[in-house]
């Protein structure tokens, strides 16, 4: 905590962190954009647009003290006054691209300029800001769980990009082959949504969220073992565009849920595996490869306790 | 039931670190501790695949040796450890059951590459042993990283825990203890 106070008092971004929109525009003083720039869906922009909204009404019926607290203007607004030639572009802004003065009083949803840009790093994967080991299963910092072992993560422009997680990853071991769904299908959350395949062995697997596929992992067709060595970046299986995103992700485990969701399942998991003894066992993480370790065990156990399906 | 604990080494281990061990039960835990004569290489349980010992084997063999006049049976070997789905263990136990095993094996300094350290190792051990003990009169794992029953997936969490139950596993601990002395040999 103190180090933020700190950072806020000095107006220091720590790295990989970026400015908000609103910090960006001078409307604030200290903000950090926490949802990859997907205004249209951020629930902070939202709020901030409200209360601009209701200082305006106010600034009508009681000017002195709407006056004080100085949110009159939204960031648009804000970055309006500027000098044309000193209206960064929300991608320069967030350093995707170099110098881009904004042509069109922020209006990004009519911009071509942010079409191009939305359809460029749909198909790049954002790199993981922070990992972190939990019972010797890797989590990635920020992203959503699913109880069926894959997680879901918002990016720009309101896609929901997904992936297995590491446990899944690891129980089903090296993976044969992803038969993902196709473009234009409508998955919902709990339900299943593709399957994997090992050495005859068929798994489903549940989407986390409710939406409709928009992008697939082509990458995974001939090496799909990408969902091994990569499971929350290169590795990732899908895009949706989300129907219900609000409410679903109430429905996933996030940070430190998280954390305690993986310990309870890396428990499980044990006392399954070796369930002949009555044992607690301390130790190092899993195996790479759950599935090999425990071959001529009732796999399919395994499956419908882990994968839920 | 006697207050008697029974430590056995299996293959060679230390003198000292037995010896540790012993102090530590009766400082920890108000109880007496004996030696067993000792166990051969359990290469019985040797893994050609894995190059380690399964730890569920040697624990079935201890069930079998196990004394009947003793509260719990720890066995201490300086093998390395594993249990299927596991890279490998530093410790297993029966939950509310007589025996325990414990590797030493990962507990020396030495086997990441770092100096020797005997304070360090003999921490490491206490710790260790007085987890797996717990696990014999009941306790499961613990949220709070500093008591001695979290779970260690790696060293630092070893290091990191205090050679303690925290509070409520103090209770539980002295709750299974008292309902064990109870019972009839
Ligand atoms: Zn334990
Ligand atoms: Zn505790």
């Amino acid at each position: 905590m103190g180090a933020r106070k700190k950072r806020e008092s000095m107006k220091i971004v720590p790295p990989g962190k970026k400015k908000c929109v609103w910090m960006e525009a001078g409307v604030v003083s200290y903000k950090l954009c926490d949802h990859n720039y997907d205004c249209s869906t951020c629930v902070y922009d939202h709020g901030m647009q409200d209360k601009v909204a209701r200082h305006k009404e106010k600034l009508i019926t009681q000017p002195i003290a709407a006056a004080k607290d100085k949110l009159t203007e939204t960031w648009v607004e804000k970055m309006m006054q500027l000098p044309a030639n000193r209206r960064k572009c929300r991608y320069m802004i967030t350093g995707e691209v170099g110098r881009k003065i904004c042509p069109s009083a922020y209006e990004c949803g009519t911009c071509s300029f942010d079409q191009m840009m939305q359809e460029r790093m749909q198909a790049e994967i954002l790199p993981v800001h922070a990992r972190s080991q939990e019972s010797g299963f890797e989590l990635a910092e920020d992203f959503y769980y699913h109880e069926g072992h894959t997680w879901a993560r918002p990016e720009y422009g309101g896609r929901v990009r997904v992936g297995l997680d590491d446990f899944a990853q690891k129980l089903i071991g090296k993976l044969g082959r992803i038969e993902l769904p196709n473009v234009g299908q409508v998955l919902k959350q709990g339900e299943v949504g593709f399957q994997i395949r090992r050495n005859g062995e068929v798994a489903q697997v549940l989407s986390p969220i409710d939406g409709i596929v928009a992008h697939v992992n082509d990458k995974l067709k001939d090496q799909p073992d990408l969902a091994n060595e990569s499971c929350y970046e290169t590795g990732w299986l899908f895009a949706v565009e989300p129907t219900r995103l609000r409410k679903n992700l109430k429905g996933l485990y996030y940070r430190e849920e998280a954390r305690n969701f993986i310990n309870e399942e890396r428990e499980k998991l044990f006392n399954l595996a070796n369930d002949d003894l009555q044992v607690a066992a301390d130790g190092g993480s899993s195996v790479e490869d759950i599935f090999k370790e425990i071959e001529g065990e009732n796999w399919a156990r395994f499956v419908k306790t882990f994968l839920r399906t | 039931m006697s207050r008697c604990i029974t430590i056995c080494p299996i293959g060679s281990v230390e003198k000292g670190i037995l010896e540790h061990i012993s102090e530590c039960i009766s400082f920890r835990c108000n109880l007496t501790c004996r030696f067993f004569t000792g166990m051969d290489n359990p290469k019985y349980a040797y893994n050609e695949i894995r190059c380690q010992y399964d730890s569920k084997l040697i624990l079935r063999h201890l069930l079998r040796e196990c004394p009947h006049d003793t509260l719990k049976f720890i066995g201490v070997t300086s093998v390395d450890l594993y249990v299927p789905i596991l890279q490998f263990v530093f410790g297993l136990a029966q939950i509310e059951g007589k025996c325990s095993i414990v590797s030493l094996r990962r507990l020396y300094p030495q086997f990441y590459n770092q100096l020797p350290d005997p304070d360090l190792l003999l921490k490491r051990v206490e710790k260790t042993v007085l987890h797996e003990l717990g696990h014999t009169f009941g306790i499961i794992h613990c949220r709070d990283r500093r008591c001695v029953m979290y779970s260690s997936t790696r060293i630092e969490d070893t290091d990191f825990k205090q050679p303690a139950f925290c509070p409520t596993c103090s209770e539980l601990f002295k709750w299974h203890l008292d309902k064990s002395l109870q019972q009839d040999p």
